[in-house]
């Protein structure tokens, strides 16, 4: 796989404090990565390493395999999870200035940025001040800005907050765009179900250390616990015999024309056997096995360490 | 394209700045209270409102007989005693009594005894017709015409320039530059401050507005330091530049408005005046000159040197900008609002409010030793050093000019790196306010 950017054996201390531990995190060309990670694990220091704004103590970061420095800031967008605007500019002085500080001059960064005041139906915001914007807007605004010069690596903190439902589906869309155009985005969030949907690989961050990477297929795999779920037609006891003693029921409800239950298997059984075993007893409307969602893993992993803490 | 990036911050910190209302609104009012200041004390100093009706004791009576006056000053010679003069004065509607004492050809002076105190303009009137008569007078006694007189007479006009370095002037003409040199030296502490405060406070507006995160992805915190820094004093010149500019349209068009056609005659010295002057009445173009000459704030004015005054003031100005406003960057990088910085501001703005308060003693008594250790001290010379040099240095003392600038120039390169770096953590720092011991710390970050 290519590594568009990646940071091996980053620490960072603040005095004493060491806010990233040995961290290693490989970021994929052309998909969308999830940085994830419990409020102060460190995740926006790793952020500002990876993106320049401070200075790791030691650690080495690679952008597509050459030293950082070799890269311009002019070649990845950053929406950081604190963001702002000058409150007093007008909306498109303000777009166009931050443009030009990319490193497009004006005559471009005008060009770039009015597809996407189109795109965002944002178009008559242009001579308003910032400050007339309702937060929502102004979100949308920071959003049009970060990705207006085609960075090759965008970096999003929490791009969804403060959007209603109906802005997060136009946003989450145009992240995906520009996924299929080849950009890279580095997808930082608490919202777990987004992440499922969105990204491909994850790393999750707690407390200044690496503690999970990897694709999220893989991931939620490695954590099934085997739990099956199943819809099917018949007899309740019907389908308690043809699971013999290798499986046990967890849930079992009955619907109007189909009953849903909830199987765990026993070490070393698996689909094969159970479904075999089922078709012969009862009709089966739908057979998946259960697996655990980024949200449980996450408590899962996250909580426990944090329980270990308490102990200690 | 990193000094492309500076350029773009200076230019926004310069525009959204001297678009705002409130510049505007400044760059007018300065000047017009300044100007109106100045013309006040012009007009306060030469209209007249009454007309002055003077008695005048000749105790050479009838020398002064045909001592005539003006439209608005009349005289009345009358022969009679002082006390006699005093008591007419009182019952009378005279406003003035002027007593002409039997010595006055070798005393060469006279009293005015006054109800109401007459304005300058109306003192110099009277000095003027009494030299005049008596210089008629004299004229017959050596056998002289009044036309040879006038023939003999060669005007001559002497604009004195100050030799840089060699200050030795006379007491009069050295009031005026000591004045305008507190003017600038206050003018600076006026800037620096304003305007040191103005990037403090725009690095907390970037801090609290959460925008700095962006802006730093971007480009690195020193350049967006500089950036402001420099376009924040761009401002600061600018409003200088306007400051000066509007204050001399104002104050020449008001001492156009307030000496009117006098001021006219006045500026007609051209080699055409001694042709005119002949043919104009004898008395009134001799006290045109005279008045022209003496009162005119604005000939003491030109003497002035200011091609150097205002180089110093732009050198200490900028030095002095420089050192405040990169210490007052990092306080505003230190803290996450306005009220936080007291405890900070007050320590670093200290120096600056000492020079200013200092500066009075120093107008007065420029060559002491304090005033040249707080002309050489980097915190306090901006605004001392502008006074010493204004006054003027004496050669030999030139080496404490350099010592100063050079002493300026280093610390502001030194407050520079150390707010830089003060500056590169603090921005990034939310919560809780940092102890001063904290900020050092994060010198070594």
């Amino acid at each position: 796989m290519n590594y568009i950017l990646e940071g091996k054996n980053i620490n960072k201390y603040y005095g004493n404090f060491q806010v990233l531990k040995e961290i290693n995190i490989a970021i994929p060309e052309g998909q969308i990565f999830g940085l994830l990670g419990p409020n102060g694990a460190g995740k926006t220091t790793l952020i500002r390493t990876l993106t320049q704004i401070t200075a790791p103590d030691s650690g080495e970061i690679l952008f597509k395999g050459l030293p950082l420095k070799s890269f311009k800031s002019s070649e990845f967008g950053y929406l950081p999870e604190e963001r702002g605007l000058y409150r007093k500019m007008k909306v498109g002085e303000q777009a166009l200035y931050l443009c030009q500080i990319k490193g497009l001059d004006k005559k471009e960064a005008y060009a770039k940025l009015k597809p996407w005041f189109e795109k965002l139906e944002m178009e008559s915001w242009w001579n308003k001040k910032v400050e007339e914007l309702s937060k929502g807007m102004q979100q949308k605004l920071q959003f049009a800005i970060t990705v207006a010069h085609n960075p090759k690596l965008l970096i999003l903190d929490e791009p969804f907050s403060g959007f209603d439902p109906v802005n997060t589906e136009t946003i989450k869309n145009h992240i995906l765009e520009l996924k299929n155009e080849g950009t890279t985005i580095v997808f930082s969030t608490h919202n777990m179900a987004s992440v499922e949907e969105l990204c491909q690989n994850i790393t999750l961050v707690n407390r200044g250390e690496n503690i999970l990477s990897g694709s999220v297929s893989d991931i939620r795999k490695s954590f099934s616990k085997s739990l099956f779920q199943i819809k099917f037609k018949g007899s309740k006891v019907a389908f308690a015999n043809a699971l013999g003693f290798q499986f046990e029921i967890d849930e079992i409800i009955e619907h109007s024309d189909h009953t849903s239950a909830l199987v765990l298997a026993h070490q070393g059984a698996g689909s094969k056997e159970l479904l075999s075993s089922l078709i012969q007893h009862v009709e089966v409307i739908s057979f998946n096995e259960k697996l655990p969602s980024m949200n449980d893993i996450f408590i899962d992993l996250v909580g426990r360490s944090q329980s270990d803490s308490i102990k200690q | 394209m990193s000094s492309n990036k500076i350029g773009l911050i200076i230019r926004r910190e310069y525009f959204t700045r001297v678009r705002k209302k409130s510049f505007i609104i400044m760059s007018l009012l300065g000047p017009l209270i300044m100007a109106g200041v100045l013309t006040f004390a012009m007009w306060t100093s030469i209209e007249e409102s009454d007309d002055q009706k003077i008695l005048v004791i000749d105790d050479n009576y009838p020398f002064f007989e045909k001592l005539h006056g003006s439209d608005k000053l009349s005289y009345s010679i009358m022969d009679i005693s002082l006390p006699k003069g005093e008591a007419l004065l009182e019952v009378s509607d005279y406003t003035a009594l002027l007593y002409l004492p039997e010595n006055i050809l070798q005393s060469k002076s006279g009293q005015l005894i006054f109800k109401k105190q007459p304005s300058i303009k109306v003192q110099r009137q009277i000095e003027e017709t009494v030299q005049q008569y008596l210089e008629i007078s004299k004229l017959k006694e050596f056998d002289i015409t009044e036309g040879d007189y006038n023939r003999l007479k060669a005007p001559f006009n002497l604009l004195t320039f100050q030799f840089k370095g060699v200050g030795a002037e006379a007491e009069e003409t050295n009031m005026l530059p000591a004045i305008v040199g507190l003017v600038f030296g206050i003018l600076i502490y006026f800037f620096i401050f304003m305007y040191s405060v103005q990037v403090m406070r725009g690095v907390i507006e970037e801090k609290t507005n959460r925008i700095i995160e962006v802006m730093i992805s971007s480009v690195k915190p020193f350049q967006l330091m500089m950036g402001k820094i420099i376009g924040v004093g761009a401002v600061g010149l600018t409003q200088f530049a306007l400051w000066i500019l509007l204050t001399l349209v104002l104050a020449l068009g008001g001492q156009f408005l307030v000496l009117g056609d006098k001021y006219d005659a006045a500026q007609v010295k051209t080699p055409m005046t001694d042709m005119v002057q002949q043919q104009v009445d004898q008395e009134q173009s001799l006290n045109l000159t005279r008045l022209s000459q003496k009162d005119n704030l604005f000939n003491k004015i030109r003497r002035i040197n200011f091609p150097v005054m205002i180089a110093v003031f732009m050198f200490y100005f900028l030095g002095g900008y420089l050192l405040y406003s990169a210490l007052m960057a990092a306080v505003g990088s230190a803290v996450d609002n306005d009220t936080d910085t007291q405890q900070f501001i007050f320590p670093i703005t200290f120096p600056l409010l000492l020079a200013y308060i200092l500066s009075f003693n120093v107008f007065e008594n420029p060559s002491s030793d304090m005033a040249i250790w707080l002309s050489i001290i980097p915190l306090t010379s901006p605004v001392i050093m502008m006074i010493r040099v204004a006054i003027g240095i004496e050669s030999a003392d030139m080496w404490q000019v350099y010592l100063s600038m050079a002493l300026l120039v280093g610390s502001f390169i030194g407050a520079v790196w150390m707010s830089g770096k003060i500056y590169r953590v603090g921005i990034l720092m939310y919560g809780k306010k940092p102890s001063l011991k904290e900020i050092f710390k994060w010198l070594k970050y």
